[in-house]
């Protein structure tokens, strides 16, 4: 099993949650993060950024959907046609045990 | 070394913690976090949901679709709800007795959104105090 953990732009959330959901990828869990990027944060004049308020999506899955997972995330959170600074990172990484609290078991 | 991760109720989250004192791990991290799961799939339970929730409505609000939209939102598990991502550093051998302990405080009679549990793989860790690395740094 792995763990996706995406962070995306704040306002994009909603259609990539959307996205993962029709996906038939429901289950998700969300956190309000800041953070920067390589650019070192945004500099306004003379103001630089470097909190930029980003959510962490974390989305358990099977191995096999993957692929599937990361591409609807991609192309969902992804803005304008090049994609631009700023829309975020996935990283996957892999979970050795998965517990459903509710029914006791090491089910996904 | 293994990270848990448990996103528990929030309302648990005094007995999670007492469970994780409990069962001799007393250091964790945690963060408020939205959340949703599998679905009730039993027709007969989500209408009976729906009923007691539309029951609990004003009537004379005159925002009757309303009160539906989000009642319906409540049921489709397309809303989010708040709960608590614990995330606690252990040893190899303590990982069973940690997800139990926080298995048994937080299952609940509603036998669905209770949380899930994921077991990962630390590859090292360091204690900022001491310096100290690897299995020493877990407490």
């Amino acid at each position: 099993m792995l763990l996706i953990r995406a962070i995306v732009r704040p306002e994009k959330k909603d259609d990539v949650l959307a996205e993962l959901s029709s996906a038939g990828f429901n289950a998700a869990t969300m956190v309000d993060v800041v953070g920067r990027g390589k650019q070192k944060g945004i500099r306004i004049g003379g103001m630089v950024y470097d909190e930029i308020p980003k959510t962490l999506i974390l989305v358990a899955i099977q191995d096999a959907d993957k692929d599937k997972v990361v591409k609807t995330i991609l192309k969902t959170a992804k803005t304008g046609s090049d994609g631009t600074f700023g829309d975020g990172k996935i990283f996957v990484s892999p979970i050795e045990e998965v517990y459903t609290i509710s029914k006791g078991a090491p089910i996904l | 070394m293994k990270e848990i991760m448990a996103v528990v109720r929030m309302k648990k989250t005094g007995a999670t913690k007492k469970a994780l004192v409990a069962a001799g791990v007393a250091g964790f991290t945690a963060v408020k976090v939205s959340g949703r799961g599998r679905l009730v799939t039993d027709p007969a339970r989500i209408e009976e949901c729906r009923e007691k929730l539309l029951s609990m409505s004003n009537d004379d609000s005159g925002e009757k679709q309303d009160t539906e939209q989000v009642v319906t939102s409540f049921l489709d598990g397309s809303r989010f709800f708040p709960r608590r991502l614990f995330t606690i550093l252990a040893h190899d051998d303590d990982v069973p007795r940690i997800v139990e302990a926080i298995t048994n405080v937080n299952r609940t009679e509603h036998g669905i959104g209770d949380g899930a549990i994921f077991v990962m793989q630390i590859l090292d860790a360091v204690r900022v105090r001491t310096g100290e690395s690897g299995e020493a740094a877990i407490w």
